[in-house]
Formats: C-alpha cells, sequence, structure tokens
C-alpha cells in the first residue's frame, strides 16, 4: 500500500479515532476537539496500516449482508444462553459433548476470526483451534455437531457476507 | 408509581441476573473444562449484555448510552475470544474432554 492509498488510509484511520473520541470524551469545547485532532492524527499516522491491512472491497450489499448478519448473530446468543441455561437447570443434564475436526473453504485472517466468534456465541458449539482452514470445535451436543459438519449453516451465512473467499 | 420504562429496566436486568446465575451452576453441575466453557461463555456474554441494555434504556439517549452501547459491542468481541484461548490451552495440554458414560471429575 502506498502513494494515494496511503494518504486516504491515513484520513480514513483518523477520521474514525477522531469520530470515537468525541463519542467518549463527549466536551465539545475548543480544547478538548484540538487534543483530540492531534491525537487522532498522530496515532493514525503511526498505525493506519493496522485497521487497512489491504484494500477495502464490496460497498451497499456487503454492508446490507452485514447488518442482517448482526441481527442473526443477536438472535443466535440469545438461543445459546437459553440453550445452556436449560441443559444446565435440567435435572438429568442432556448433554452428549463431542470434538469434531472439519474444513472450511475460508483463508481470508478477518472471515476467520469472524467465522471462529460466531461458532463459540451460537448454541452448542466453542472453537477449540484454527490451522489454516480446519477447525477443531467441541459441540456439546450431537445436534450441534451434526450442524457443523452436514448442514453448515453458519459457514453459508459467512460466506454471504464474504461472498470472495 | 411503576411507570413503563422502569418497568422494562428492571425486567431487562432480572433476565441479565438469571443468565448470570446460571452461568456458575453450569460451572458446578456441568463434568469437564470444555462443557464448563459452555456455561461461562454463553450465559455470562448474554447476562452482561442484558444488564447493560437495561442501563441503556434507563439512561435513554445521551453520550452514556452509547458507551454502554460500545460495551455491548466490546463484550461480543471478547468473549469468545476469551473462552477460545481457555480451551484452546487446554486443547494443546492434551486435556481429555469428557464423554458420555465417564465418570465425571
Amino acid at each position: 500500500m502506498k502513494g494515494i492509498e496511503r494518504i486516504i488510509s491515513i484520513i480514513v484511520t483518523a477520521g474514525i479515532l477522531f469520530g470515537f473520541w468525541i463519542l467518549l470524551s463527549a466536551h465539545f469545547d475548543t480544547f478538548h476537539l484540538a487534543a483530540g485532532a492531534a491525537c487522532a492524527i498522530i496515532v493514525a499516522l503511526l498505525s493506519h496500516d493496522l485497521l487497512f491491512t489491504r484494500p477495502v472491497r464490496g460497498g451497499f450489499f456487503t454492508l446490507l449482508h452485514f447488518t442482517h448478519y448482526c441481527g442473526w448473530l443477536f438472535i443466535e446468543i440469545w438461543l445459546a444462553g437459553l440453550d445452556v441455561a436449560y441443559r444446565v437447570l435440567h435435572p438429568d443434564l442432556p448433554i452428549d459433548p463431542q470434538v469434531v475436526t472439519f474444513d472450511t473453504p475460508f483463508t481470508d485472517d478477518i472471515v476467520r476470526t469472524v467465522f471462529a466468534n460466531s461458532m463459540t456465541l451460537t448454541p452448542g458449539t466453542i472453537t477449540i483451534d484454527v490451522s489454516g482452514s480446519t477447525y477443531t470445535v467441541h459441540a456439546l451436543t450431537s445436534e450441534a455437531a451434526r450442524d457443523l459438519t452436514e448442514g453448515r449453516s453458519i459457514e453459508k451465512r459467512v460466506h454471504r457476507i464474504f461472498p470472495e473467499t | 408509581m411503576f411507570d413503563p420504562v422502569s418497568i422494562v429496566v428492571a425486567a431487562l436486568i432480572i433476565m441479565g441476573l438469571f443468565f448470570m446465575i446460571v452461568g456458575p451452576i453450569g460451572l458446578i453441575r456441568l463434568p469437564d473444562l470444555f462443557t464448563r466453557a459452555h456455561a461461562s461463555g454463553k450465559c455470562d456474554t448474554l447476562g452482561q449484555a442484558l444488564i447493560l441494555l437495561g442501563l441503556i434504556v434507563y439512561e435513554g439517549f445521551t453520550f452514556d448510552a452509547v458507551k454502554l452501547l460500545l460495551l455491548i459491542i466490546f463484550l461480543y468481541i471478547m468473549s469468545p475470544t476469551a473462552t477460545h484461548a481457555i480451551v484452546r490451552a487446554a486443547h494443546i495440554l492434551k486435556y481429555h474432554a469428557w464423554k458420555p458414560g465417564e465418570e465425571r471429575e
């Protein structure tokens, strides 16, 4: 990343940081705004390459899919909590834990992280290990394990917001 | 006396507390580290988010409410990552995963 891309990345990073500063400080006098702007620019100069590691692709539809995905994740987190609560409070403790290993087509770091975190948040599964695109997952029930290797509902969802991978 | 807002706030916080209590109960009842990670990882995330959501409703539309919303977002990134770190450490150390029918620890 060099030339014009580098400058855009610095400006966008500084803008995001300054917005975040205003949000957290909630003071609008000259001193606080100036201090925020100075900090945002210095930090952006030093670390803009951490936020944008590659040119950003995608547009409106990616954003739409992402919003949809966040809504779905929110519901899944609810279901996950209720599912665990039900199993924990049930007198017979209806669990059937197993460790599952399976492959995914994901290669990008961000996509792999999103997928791993989504799996930990959704009902009955926790990501144990990721090596390359192979995931090792601990499933609390056999249904959750079957969904990972056969249904692949989470994988399809993640694939929809990052269609290029 | 009881306005709708405080009823919603109380309901959210009580639901949050319910999940926060279920987490430790799971920690005691479940048989091994991996299954316990399910209980603490999921119930605590949901419980904390519900309590923070209740506080957002209580606060109304202010900067503090936005900060609380940011806390929920960071919690949802942090909690699965922390759970994953613990479970992965156990996996690397070849910790034995409990299977049905075995003696619990």
